[in-house]
């Protein structure tokens, strides 16, 4: 049993303040959530608990004692684990060489004791009811269950607080279900968890108390039983959560702007067949590996199909490279904004206005069309940015996000592809980029737009086209759609196969 | 069980006695002439041949495995001889005491390097390209155009320990490479190298002292070619600075070719000096081909690429 506490503590990076004197108690042997948007300063404040980063003021006390953390090794002596929301796993070592790492069972002189670490991994592993071989290498784990190794490793070292950062975020809901059995069981052993999500329906499942981040700041402390989902946001944003977004008609009949027939790429999908005409929000459901990204960035011709085709206005796209999509009209605004999406070496102005040159060829730079392209969608959209020169590391997450928006839009689509359009942007950003998709969609634009958020995807989408192991299972209506129904078809036989 | 030998260093194997077996062939010999290739005295010059730069290569192994590169190998080797010839030759110092001199030298030159990407946070590649003309421009500074001439002062037909000069450098170089391959897969810090070189990241987030792990790393590439510089001078009896010229692209591309990753956290010590093998061997058998002495280096590139783009394909269908 162990208590932690947060004393009024301080950090800035340069001018930008993270945390903000921010105190909180978790006491022993409960389940405590942190919640907040993003840059609300959670990560920073795992990163003081963790050791990476000390504080500028304030402590962290851990049962009533100052405890200064000065390194990860000093966290995990102090028995506090922690598991990352990065993915902080080592693809060229083996399962156990993972857990172990940096703190390997040796010999007097240093010598690896192979046989002791697999044989507590073992029992570590079945702990976690997971039945995946010590010597396998981390590569060949899927990224679930290398989410559950982080966990055993943090077990490994018998922490007393167990710290977990968004786990739940590349789970299915049986693998969630999984890990909240394994945190019960932890529990009722007397350890103490911080949950940090932007998942509050598991929040609610899993914690007793919820604190609330916001602005870096401590925005109160909730007691579950006592409060309500609502009321949390409310807390997050410091203002009442937007409405509802007002629906509009897609434009009937007609040839479809984007028409998807037969494709196939094997193994990732197989004769899939959909439309979308102008005006109308297609969502693509599925669950992480159902083939919906491949699906997207198939049609992009990033990935050449087997077989199949794709019109757009009726006209036959040649599926061999991006740039011809982009030119038939098609624009894909890319799942990873960090890695697919932006260049971080570039300002604001030539990441906006690079797709839109590179579709139209040709060799001079004309700075000043530049400059009036990048104004336009840094208005239209309201990017939030000091200027046009600043590179996107300034900028938010969601702020990134609508960059990345504004870039393809920039180049007047006729079809805008988004593969998880909100993933990791906080509330407030999230509703100004669905109201993004709905303006132009309203203008007679079609838009597919992929995401694991289905709550997100029952509000905004007029269709959901639902996909399992590569295929179609069904498509719904996304206004009356329910979301046991859409769950069920994106899930059904996976858990008797799995 | 460690698996200490893999199946990735088994396919070296392969590579190396496939190479043996085509020259051996192809060199057979008319009549009853004795095999130009396949006897005990070129199969010596081989190994001698090739331990210069296979006991380099181990060091250059443990370097990419940590994610890093070392440009400097060549430049050690030819100050460590310079040193050795210098404190041997003209200062007087027993052979013994300015070998363990050369061998600082190589331990300060891998320790200037890891402070330079440790604390001056230079790129690898940087740092060692500049080190690289540092230790070969001592080496000239020193000698000013001479050259120390280790041989006149050794003893005809002397031995260490019992062993020849002759068989010096290829006996250091399998032990060596059995000591660092136990190392790299049996030792606490051999596991820290491959976990700073399979993720950083992860690696200071789990505890391990990353600086310090690249700090090691470096320094041993640093202390085992200045061990082939050793016994290069000693077996070749000179102290020169021009010597080893060259020499870091045939180390690195021996670690490569035996199964080390550029990209980090992969690689084997026991594969590095199986590359250097298969070097040797090529580098001794071309010239023996009539007509073939224009394309030896030729040859020596597209073996290079035909290795490295046949491992890939092998990763990738075990996948």
């Amino acid at each position: 049993m162990a208590q932690l506490a947060f004393r009024d503590v301080h950090k800035a990076f340069g001018a930008v303040r993270a945390l903000a004197g921010v105190s909180f108690t978790v006491t022993s042997g409960e389940a405590h959530a942190c919640v907040g948007e993003n840059g609300a300063g959670k990560s920073t404040l795992l990163k003081i608990l963790g050791g990476i980063l000390r504080p500028d003021r304030g402590e962290v006390r851990v049962d009533g004692v100052p405890a200064y953390v000065t390194s990860p090794r000093d966290a995990l002596s102090r028995g506090i684990g922690l598991v990352y929301q990065e993915r902080l796993s080592f693809p060229n070592l083996t399962v156990a060489g993972n857990i172990f790492a940096g703190r390997e069972i040796t010999t007097r002189t240093g010598g690896l004791d192979e046989a002791a670490m697999r044989a507590r991994t073992r029992e570590l592993l079945d702990r976690l009811h997971l039945s995946i071989p010590p010597d396998r290498r981390m590569e060949r784990v899927s990224a679930a269950h290398a989410q559950l190794v982080q966990v055993a490793r943090a077990l490994a070292f018998e922490c007393r607080i167990l710290v977990l950062d968004e786990p739940t975020t590349s789970l299915t809901d049986a693998e969630v279900d999984h890990l909240f059995r394994v945190l019960g069981t932890l529990r009722a052993r007397g350890v103490t968890l911080l949950f940090v999500s932007h998942r509050l329906p598991e929040v609610f499942r899993l914690c007793d108390r919820i604190t609330v981040l916001r602005d870096g700041g401590f925005a109160g402390t909730f007691v579950t039983a006592d409060t309500t989902p609502d009321a949390i946001v409310r807390a997050m944003v410091g203002r009442d959560p937007p409405d509802r977004l007002e629906r509009h008609a897609p434009v009937e009949g007609g040839e479809p702007a984007l028409a998807v027939s037969r494709l196939t790429r094997r193994p990732a999908f197989d004769d899939v067949s959909f439309a979308v005409r102008r005006g109308e929000v297609v969502a693509i459901f599925g669950l992480v590996g159902s083939g919906r990204t491949e699906l997207v960035e198939t049609i992009f011709g990033l990935a050449r199909p087997d077989a199949g085709e794709v019109r757009i206005d009726g006209r036959l796209v040649a599926l061999d490279s991006p740039r011809a999509a982009a030119r038939a009209g098609l624009a894909l605004v890319p799942e990873d904004r960090q890695s697919q999406g932006l260049f971080f070496n570039l300002d604001l102005r030539q990441n906006l206005a690079l797709p839109l040159a590179a579709i139209r060829g040709g060799a001079r730079i004309d700075a000043a069309a530049e400059t009036r392209v990048a104004d336009e969608q840094v208005r239209a959209l309201s990017i939030r940015a000091g200027a046009l020169t600043a590179t996107p590391d300034t900028l938010s997450g969601g702020n990134q996000q609508k960059l990345v928006v504004g870039k393809w839009l920039a180049t007047g689509p006729k079809v805008l592809l988004l593969d998880e359009p909100t993933k990791g942007v906080d509330v407030g950003a999230k509703f100004e980029i669905h109201n993004i998709i709905h303006r132009h969609a309203a203008r007679g634009m079609a838009c597919l737009m992929v995401s694991s958020d289905l709550p997100e995807v029952l509000a905004i989408a007029d269709r959901v086209v639902v996909m399992r192991e590569g295929r179609v299972r069904g498509v719904l209506d996304g206004p009356t759609a329910r979301e046991e129904a859409v769950m069920r078809l994106a899930t059904h036989e996976v858990e008797g196969a799995a | 069980m460690t698996r200490a030998w893999h199946a990735r260093e088994a396919s070296t194997v392969a590579i190396l006695l496939a190479e043996v077996l085509f020259f051996t062939w192809f060199l057979w010999p008319e009549g009853d002439r004795s095999h130009p290739f396949l006897n005990v005295g070129n199969v010596l010059l081989i190994f001698k041949y090739s331990s210069i730069y296979g006991i380099a290569a181990i060091g250059a192994a443990i370097v990419i495995i940590c994610g890093g590169i070392d440009l400097a190998p060549g430049a050690v080797i030819a100050l460590t001889t310079v040193v050795t010839g210098y404190l041997f030759v003209e200062a007087g110092w027993p052979l013994w005491l300015s070998c363990g001199a050369g061998l600082l030298v190589g331990l300060g030159a891998g320790l200037v390097s890891s402070a330079l990407i440790v604390r001056a946070r230079l790129p690898p590649f940087i740092a060692t390209l500049g080190v690289m003309g540092i230790w070969r421009g001592a080496a000239y500074i020193i000698t000013e155009a001479r050259f120390y001439d280790l041989s006149a002062k050794l003893p005809p037909g002397w031995r260490v320990l019992g062993v020849p000069g002759d068989w010096l450098g290829p006996l250091v170089m399998i032990v060596l490479a059995a000591a660092f391959q136990l190392f790299m897969t049996r030792h606490q810090w051999g596991r820290h190298i491959f976990a700073v070189g399979g993720n950083e990241m992860a690696a200071r987030f789990s505890g391990i002292l990353v600086d310090r792990v690249k700090v090691l790393a470096y320094a041993l590439a640093g202390l085992l070619a200045a061990a082939s510089g050793v016994v290069l001078a000693v077996v070749q009896g000179q102290g020169k600075a021009d010597l080893a010229n060259g020499y870091e692209l045939d180390i690195i591309a021996s670690a490569v070719v035996g199964g080390a990753s550029l990209a980090g956290g992969r690689g084997s010590v026991a594969g590095a000096v199986l590359g250097a093998l298969i070097f040797g061997v090529l580098r001794n058998a071309l010239p023996q081909i009539p007509g073939a002495t224009f394309y030896d280096r030729l040859i020596v590139g597209v073996v290079v690429i035909v290795i490295v783009v046949m491992d890939q394909v092998l990763v990738r269908r075990e996948r």
